[in-house]
Order: C-alpha cells, then structure tokens, then sequence
C-alpha cells in the first residue's frame, strides 16, 4: 500500500507540469458553441438526433478546408516563385469555392432536417457566437 | 386536379436531381482538395491501472467442520491483492452511412481491444505467485443513427502462473468474456440497456444478464446503474475534474500453479483460483489535456471471496458441478486504492451532442476492455461548458472568425 502511495505522488509530481496548460482551446471554444446554439436554436428531440451528425460533419470539412489554407500559406516563403504563388492562388480558389458546395450541400441538409425558420435561427445563433467571442477577444486587448 | 399532381411529381423530381447535383459538385470540389479527414470517432485508448488491497490475515471458518479448509487457511496465512493492468482500445475501421432524405447518420464501429494482467494474490504462507491474463479481443459497435446502439465484444484471454525466476510456468488457461447488449436512447436524459454478458467478474464462469439505466445526460451529471458492472454517479465540476461515487466488482479467474501441493487429493500441476470483490468508493477523474489523464480512487472493498478448484478433477466426477472448490473462504472488509493513467492518442471526427457516439462511447467504458472492469472514465466525452469562456486565445478561434467579422 505504502509503495502504491509513493507511485501515486510521482505521478502526480509528473503531472504538474502539464496541468498549467490549458485543455484543447479549440474543443473548448467549439464545446461552448454548440452548447450556445443548443440553447438558440431549440430543437427538438428528433431534429437533434440527426442534426448533430450532419453539423458536425459539416463543420469538420469546413474546418478541414480553412486548416489546409492556412498551413499552406504559412509554408510559403518570402522568396515564393511565381510557380508556386500560382499553385497558391489556385489552392486559395478552390478552397473558397470548396466552402461554398459545402456550405450549400449541408445547408439543404439541415434544413431538410430542422426546416427553414430554425435553420435561420441557427444562423443568428451562430453570428452571435462569434459576435461574443470578438467581445471578449477586445475586452481582453483594451 | 390531375394536372397538379403532375406538377408537384416534376417539382419533387427536379428537386432532388437538384440536390443531388449540387451533392455530386460539392464532393467534387471538396475531393479536389484533397483533405484527409480523421475516419473515426474512437480514438486509440491506452490504460495503465494499478490496484492494491492491503493483507489480511485469514480467519478459520469456526462455523464449518471441513477440515481441508481449515488446512489450506492455515497454510496460506494472509490475503492480500496488487494487480496491475495494462490495456489497449483502438478503432480499425469505421463504417458511415447517411440517407439523404430522413437525415438520419448510420455507423459501424469495429474496435480491437488488448489487455494484461498481472496479479499477485499475496498469501503470506507460501511462495509468491505471479498470475497474468493477457488477451486480445474484438468489439463491434453499431449505431443506427436513430436512437438504438449494439454492442458486441468477444474477449479471449489466456491466464498462466508465471514464478518470479520464469521457470516452471503453468500450462496457458484458454477462457473467452463476451457481451452483448442493446442500447436504447429516448432522449439525452435517459438511456435503458438489456443484454447478456458471459464474464468472470465474479470469480468464476457466469453468464448473466445485461441490464443498464442511466438518468442524467452523459457529458453532466449522471447516474447510472448498469448490472452486473457497475453503479456510479459521475459529478462533473468543470471541464477538467470528474468526481464519481461508484460500486463495482471486481474480480477473474486465474491459472495457478500447484507447485505448493495446494491441491493435494489429486495429481494436478496446476488449478484454478478465482476472486471477487465488490468495491465502493470515490474516484476522481483528472482531464489534464486531450491526449493525457488520470484518476485516483479509494474506498471499501467488500464481500471479499478466493476460491481455489480443479476443472480436472470437477470434468472426472460429471456429477459435480462445474465450479466445485476445493477451496472457497470470504475476507472481512479492507480498503484499496486505485490509480490509473488514460493515454489518448488520434485525431476523430467531431460529434459534439451525438447522443448516440455519446452512447457508444460509453459502453464500449462501461465495458472494460478484457473484462476486467476498469473505466477509463468517459474521457472521450467532453463535459459540457457552464460558461462562456473569457480569456479565449485568437488561435482556437481562427476557423471561426475572419478579418471581416470585426
């Protein structure tokens, strides 16, 4: 017992270090936000049911899609050929236009699922998601 | 009247080759890409467990005239359990459906699950054993994307009494745990499961029946009570901690080996030894980041019980029953301690209020891996924010706000 207790606080000293970090912002952020639009949004109890898994999948694409973007931007050099910003600009247009299918495809989806008043009440849940977060990004920067 | 009919059937026709195209180009462009997305919703679970009971001294059944027990209370002394267990979830494939026009999302979960066990039954009179139960297993977990799961997991292992130098190893015991169960969501509140489960949680070979309620939604406060598992309430206090009030078994059945001569009325090199208990106690669960945590629990460990039996012996008298011991003997009351380490590894797919992934990762929890009964806590499930987040970092929201928003 007293040899499980020491092995308890190494591991406890081991984990310290890592408790300072924060968890995964980016769960977090999308945790409160699917919780924010839970509450706007009021579906019920079969529209949640399949519209989880559909908004869900939607916004891993689109998130795929920006993700992309923005590493490959952030690969490019100062020194860039002209080859290269063309590869670039054509990723940046396709990209764009990729968002674009997806946001139509998915947005029939849904709507489909939770019809048309809903669905623009998840629209505004969502801009005031952001609206918030914006908020307190400026609130922390004054 | 005829004619409206008509035209509705050309509209719902031109509609749907509508969506259809726009599906077919909205595929396209987004293959052009060619992104990877994470193909499942499981991630690869690594589990370390460690697990102590303190010794005791064994009592003389005063209440029993047999005299063999007696012998082998006095030859063995005391009592006590470290065990530690080593265990690997991972998915190896995942299936996906989505049926366009009801919306609804359909998966097939096919995890493999590996487990080791090493436990030292502490018996102060006579040598120190070293049992271990290794296995590797399969588990199939359906979601009908309605409001059912299945659930489905086969686990072999193999148990063997290895002695400390590694000569004289005990012949390899061949057993298999297997469950099913049937998992029925009304709401996010409540959830109901019936199943049957062949497992060796309560010492030796039963099959039981499977019988699981929850009330409370899996990512806040729940209870749940899942027979013959587990009963716990899991308190979430932030996104970080987990408390849980819980009561489980625990237990198996382990090859031993009789180099001791335990078993002295036949000419056996090994028997069988079981063991069971139930605890209860608290356990607190640690969310450090989303590839590490860990949990600490204690409590009571009560209805203590080892037996010892030769399937031998009990197969040569086919009158006898199947688990006729040689040996049985219950221990009073003492405490343990539990501590593991979760390791968490891969990238899934999001399935934020997925009642149903919620659901399937729950019991492929509640269902340890291996059968030892050990939760990983639910760690895979987020617990659900209480408040806005103030001091947000500008990187975690860089797929949600472009420079127009401001």
């Amino acid at each position: 017992m007293y040899k499980a207790f020491k092995i308890l606080i190494f591991i406890w000293l081991f984990c310290l270090p890592f408790a300072n970090h924060a968890q995964n912002d980016k769960d977090k952020i999308e945790a409160l936000r699917v919780t924010f639009i839970t509450k706007k949004v009021e579906l019920t109890n079969s529209e949640s049911e399949k519209f989880w898994p559909i908004y869900n999948e939607y916004n891993d694409k689109v998130k795929a899609i920006k993700k992309n973007l923005r590493q490959s931007y952030k690969k490019s050099s100062e020194t860039i050929s002209d080859k290269e910003a063309e590869e670039l600009y054509q990723l940046d247009i396709k990209s764009k236009q990729a968002e674009v299918d997806i946001h139509k495809l998915y947005s029939e989806k849904i709507k489909t699922i939770i019809g048309a008043k809903k669905f623009i009440k998840l629209r505004i849940a969502e801009e005031e998601f952001k609206r918030e977060i914006i908020n307190s990004i400026k609130d922390k920067s004054d | 009247m005829k004619a409206r009919n008509h035209i509705v059937t050309v509209l719902t026709f031109l509609s749907a080759i509508f969506l259809f195209l726009t599906k077919t180009e909205a595929q396209k462009s987004f293959d052009s890409l060619k992104l990877k997305l994470p193909k499942h919703y499981f991630k690869t679970v690594i589990l370390i467990d460690g697990y102590s009971k303190p010794s005791q001294n064994i009592k003389l059944d005063q209440s029993m005239n047999d005299t063999t027990a007696d012998f082998l209370s006095k030859r063995l002394k005391t009592y006590g359990v470290k065990q530690f267990v080593l265990s690997v979830n991972t998915p190896l494939a995942t299936f996906e459906r989505s049926t366009g026009d009801s919306g609804v999302t359909k998966n097939t979960h096919i995890l493999l699950t590996a487990n080791y066990m090493s436990l030292q039954p502490v018996f102060g009179g006579i040598e120190q054993h070293s049992l271990y139960k290794a296995g590797i297993g399969l588990r199939v977990i359906i979601n009908s994307g309605k409001k059912s799961v299945w659930f489905i997991d086969a686990s072999p292992f193999v148990t063997r009494d290895v002695p400390k130098d590694g000569n004289d190893k005990s012949k390899g015991y061949y057993r298999m745990a297997s469950t099913i169960v049937y998992s029925y969501n009304p709401n996010d509140h409540f959830n109901w499961r019936v199943g049957i489960t062949k497992s060796f949680l309560w010492g030796n070979r039963l099959y039981l029946p499977f019988f699981g309620v929850r009330f409370g939604r899996l990512d806040k406060v729940n209870f749940s009570l899942q027979i013959p598992r587990c009963m716990s309430l899991n308190i979430p206090v932030n996104q970080k901690l987990v408390f849980s009030v819980y009561t489980k078994p625990q237990g198996g059945m382990f090859n031993f080996s009789n180099r001791d001569s335990l078993y002295y009325l036949g000419n056996a090199s090994t028997f069988n030894f079981t063991r069971y208990e139930i605890n209860t106690g608290f356990r607190a669960d640690v969310r450090l980041n989303n590839w590490f945590n860990f949990y600490v629990a204690l409590g009571l460990s009560t209805k203590n019980n080892i037996t010892f039996y030769s399937e031998k012996a009990n197969k040569d008298k086919p009158r006898l029953p199947y688990s006729t011991y040689f040996y049985d003997h219950g221990m009073p009351t003492t405490g343990y301690l539990n501590f593991g380490l979760v390791l968490k590894f891969g990238k899934t797919k999001s399935y934020f209020f997925n009642r149903n992934i919620y659901d399937a990762i729950d019991l492929n929890n509640t269902v340890g891996d291996g059968d030892n009964n050990i939760s990983n806590g639910n760690t895979q499930i987020p617990n659900a924010p209480k408040k806005t987040k103030k001091d947000v970092n500008l990187s975690s929201v860089q797929d949600l706000i472009d420079y127009n928003d401001f």
